[in-house]
């Protein structure tokens, strides 16, 4: 396998011989990845405000409507931003999240104890555990699928008609809910294993388990 | 029972003088440009064949009105058969245009635009504007069963005249509250033999969109209940894996000191 970021910093000397921190992220993934978690935030509230009644008063007068455009599109120039960047960085991280191998299947077999914050026995993995994988193969599918949908909304409004619209919401609204639990379990394994400082700092720690 | 409203436009009596998009602009106080009734004119053949008809565009006020199934907002709904609008409610965020199969609504000003009722004159027990307005008295606007009979009766009589007349939406979409006689077959006027809200539009709105919202709460809850006990499992395996490294590092420094010592 062919890593690239997992490029070694000169030793930390404000952490201990212990924890030895090395750099994961470049401050431009950190970047684009915090524009990422804003975009999404305001499409997915925004977006809640038209799906869930009692939010609806939310939606009053448009503003929110406006909000949801203006975080679409930070959100579908995100992956521009990245390979435009990075272009090697993104189409090796879009390669490996679709590459599945004896490792993976062996690491999948743990995944229930790894969900319940177990990381004993595990196999060793790459630079992207299986999970990982899976996760950013699901997210970039529905990345897809969701911008797609979302763009014929937005520019063929009027002229869809009861069996275009209701299609075009039905793949939105789905993509969107397989967005959001991909985001939850983020989330939660950010927070299970400590990973947060890993995308604030760029830093993380040498022996750390591969966690988000 | 609540009363169902309905109106009435008679195709043989309007003479285009617009004078009822001019009132319902007026009454409802619309700005210059928007209107929520287009007149509009259809004309073919020539010589001994021609044939011409007024056509009226505007909100038919379905019973089951698939804008009111796809207003996420609450901003369409329904009242004593008319399709009212909440226009402070309305997010602009355009789906009514796409589902209805009439292609009425229309986004204004970031809002919707589309026939109101007249709402407010209808509950003080007056007509709509247009119906007070029409010059010929070709709308009329009152209980749909009296404004259905009052219509069966004038195509009856039509037909004499107009063998293809009939009425336009009697059944259609639960029964329109919007009756439209026309002189001649509904594809002449351009209105959909059938109109209908798709198999597509029930699934969005009775499985996608309650699916969406309650499995997204689903997971974040399971997700949450589950941190709780992986934390600790977690901080459990942390605690014997530091305690293993410091009885490791232990052994690893108290072992050259034996040696020392064994030396000494």
């Amino acid at each position: 396998m062919t890593s690239v970021t997992l490029a070694p910093t000169a030793p930390e000397t404000a952490a201990g011989p212990e924890t030895h921190l090395v750099r994961r992220y470049v401050p431009a993934q950190q970047v684009i990845h915090w524009i990422g978690v804003i975009s999404f935030f305001l499409l997915l509230l925004t977006g809640v405000a038209l799906l869930f009644p009692p939010l609806s008063f939310l939606a009053k007068g448009g503003t929110s409507g406006v909000i949801h455009r203006i975080g679409a599109i930070a959100f579908i120039l995100l992956p521009a931003l990245y390979l435009l960047r990075m272009p090697r960085k993104a189409l090796e991280l879009v390669r490996e999240s679709f590459t599945y191998g004896r490792e993976e299947l062996a690491w999948f077999k743990h995944m229930p104890g790894y969900f319940l914050g177990s990381t004993r026995n595990l196999p060793p993995q790459g630079r992207l555990n299986a999970g990982q994988k899976l996760h950013h193969a699901a997210t970039f599918l529905m990345f897809n699928t969701v911008t797609l949908s979302g763009l014929i909304m937005w520019f063929g409004k009027g002229q869809l008609g009861p069996e275009g619209l209701s299609a075009v919401v039905i793949v939105h609204d789905i993509s969107m809910l397989g967005l959001s639990v991909a985001m939850i379990g983020h989330v939660y394994f950010t927070f299970l294993y400590g990973a947060l400082s890993g995308m604030v700092t760029g830093k993380v720690s040498e022996d750390a388990p591969n966690g988000t | 029972m609540p009363t169902r409203y309905a109106f009435s436009i008679d195709l043989d009596r309007c003479i285009g003088c617009q004078a009822c998009v001019i009132s319902c602009q007026a009454g409802n106080e619309l700005k210059d440009d928007e209107t929520y009734i287009h007149v509009g004119e259809q004309i073919r053949g020539s010589g001994k064949t021609l044939w011409g008809s007024f056509d009226h565009h505007r909100c038919f006020h379905c019973a089951d009105a698939p804008c009111v199934a796809a207003c996420p907002t609450g901003t369409l709904s329904k009242w004593n058969g008319l399709t009212i609008v909440e226009k402070e409610k309305c997010s602009a965020c355009g789906y009514c245009t796409d589902a209805c199969p009439f292609k009425v609504p229309h986004i204004v000003d970031n809002h919707v635009s589309k026939c109101v009722a007249c709402l407010d004159q209808v509950k003080e027990g007056q007509a709509p504007w247009c119906a007070r307005t029409c010059p010929s008295q070709a709308i009329h606007f009152g209980e749909r069963e009296t404004i259905l009979a009052e219509a069966r009766a004038k195509v009856a009589a039509l037909k004499a005249r107009h063998p293809n007349a009939q009425i336009y939406g009697e059944t259609q979409l639960g029964g329109l509250g919007l009756l439209m006689i026309l002189l001649d077959k509904p594809e002449v006027y351009g209105l959909p033999l059938d109109p209908k809200a798709p198999e597509t539009m029930k699934v969005w709105q009775s499985v996608v969109q309650p699916a969406s919202s309650g499995l997204s709460v689903l997971a974040a809850g399971a997700m949450g209940l589950m941190f709780v006990f992986a934390r600790r499992q977690h901080g459990k395996e942390r605690a014997e894996h530091e305690r293993a490294a410091k009885q490791k590092a232990a052994l690893q420094t108290a072992q050259p000191k034996a040696t020392e010592t064994h030396h000494d």
